[in-house]
This record gives C-alpha cells, structure tokens and sequence, in this order.
C-alpha cells in the first residue's frame, strides 16, 4: 500500500493529495510537508483523502497540529473521507474542527 | 484460509506496522468478520503496536524488541494478543480524554493521548496483563 504525499500550491488554498497508509512510519512524511505549508499561511490547507485508506493517530496528531498553526481563520478542508476516517474523525471529535467536501473547488 | 487461530513475530520497528495490520486483515476476513469491525481492530492493533515501538522498547533501551501478534476465533469473538518485552505499560490506567475534552475546539487540544483511546474505544474488551516479563495487550470484538 505505502504513503504518498503531493503538494500543489493555488493563490488562495495549498492543496496535498495524500494516498495510502497514514499511520506512525509514514506521518513524519506528511508532517514535513504540513509544517512547510503551515509557515505560508494559506487561507485554505485543502487534503485530497479519497485514497488514503488509513490513518491512525500518528495521522490525526498532524491534522491538530495544522489546524493549530493555520489559527481560526483558516479551513482545514477534507475531500472525499473514506468511511473509515469519517468514523475515527467522530470517535475523537475532530470532525467539528474539519470541513468534510465532496469535491474543491465547488 | 480458515484457520482457529494464528501468530507472527514482527519486528518491533515502523516497517512492520503494515505487515501487523495486513496479517490481522487476512485473518478476519477469512473469517467473514464484517469490514467495519475488522478497521477498528486494525486502528486498535496499529495504535499498540506504535507505542509499543515508540515508547515501549526505547524506554527499555532495547533495539532489536519484538512483538508477537495472536488472533484467534472462539465463541463469536475475534481475540488478538500482542506480546511485547518492553518496559510495562499499561494502557489502562493512562487517563482518558473525557466527553468534554472531545468536544474541545480543536485550538485548544493536547496533541497528544488520542492513541489508546481510539485503541480502547475501537474494541469490544480491552485487557491488559504483565506476566513472566511480558506486557500482554488483549483486544476482543464481538463478531456475530
């Protein structure tokens, strides 16, 4: 399965496509890139997800980390869950922190 | 394949968190465990073995730990046992996030503690025993 990260960055929004397994080898990975895309204070940090098919806490540690450093007025925003992660982000109350879409842009 | 019960040896080290959760997989399914329940064990089994490997065993000053992973079907109920010669923990008397805490915005959350939470709250029993110089960690769903 493995981990793969991409990271495109847009005026208004830093997009990372972000497939495979997030668990606690692969998330320092991840979290280089989101203390990169931290420090640019983007209004948006937008995480494509649809093929990320695990993520353990090692994995959800680096979602408050980011949503901690992007600060209130930014989104965190996460497109396409699988069910999987939907209910780990219910289980520790993330999902009121995260906007869940179907697609972005709309 | 069907089989009553199983078990591997991993090494204890990041790379074998896959193997672990893919082993765990393949016997669940072989027993026509349901795919929701078999994720949650997964995350639980995952989020175990990382403190184990994390924590665990370079607490211990021990590099080249182990940790034996046991699944087996009895009764209804999918039983897995992760054994491990680290220095004893035990994930239950660690304090747990309250409702409260959860419901925090997320501005105001320790990063941290939401491991063996999400190991505990992913599984019908959790049990913990230390034994003969071993941290034995038991994760029991209900499968029927």
């Amino acid at each position: 399965m493995g981990f793969s990260v991409k990271k495109e960055i847009f005026d208004k929004y830093t997009a990372l496509t972000i497939c495979g397994s997030l668990d606690s080898s692969t998330a320092p990975q991840f979290g280089e890139e989101v203390k990169q895309v931290v420090t640019q204070n983007p209004q948006a940090l937008v995480l494509y997800v649809e093929e990320l098919s695990f993520m353990s806490s090692a994995g959800l540690r680096m979602l408050i980390f980011a949503k901690q450093k992007l600060g209130t007025a930014a989104s965190l925003i996460l497109v396409r869950p699988q069910e999987q992660l939907l209910e780990t982000l219910r289980m520790t109350g993330l999902i009121f922190s995260v906007s869940i879409v179907d697609q972005y842009p709309e | 394949m069907k089989a009553e019960s199983q078990f591997q040896v991993f090494e204890a080290a990041p790379g074998s968190l896959e193997p672990i959760r893919d082993f765990i997989a393949s016997f669940a399914t072989a027993n026509d465990v349901d795919k929701k329940k078999i994720f949650k064990l997964i995350l639980a089994v995952d989020e175990i073995a990382s403190n184990i490997m994390n924590y665990g065993y370079p607490m211990a000053g021990i590099d080249d730990g182990t940790i034996q992973v046991s699944i087996g079907c009895q009764d209804g109920k999918l039983r897995v046992v992760l054994e491990d010669n680290a220095i004893p923990f035990n994930p239950i008397e660690k304090s747990m996030p309250t409702p409260e805490d959860l419901m925090k915005p997320v501005e105001d959350r320790p990063i941290g503690g939401l491991g063996i939470f999400l190991a505990r709250q992913s599984v019908d029993l959790f049990d913990y025993e230390y034994r003969d110089g071993k941290n034995r960690n038991i994760l029991v769903v209900a499968i029927d």
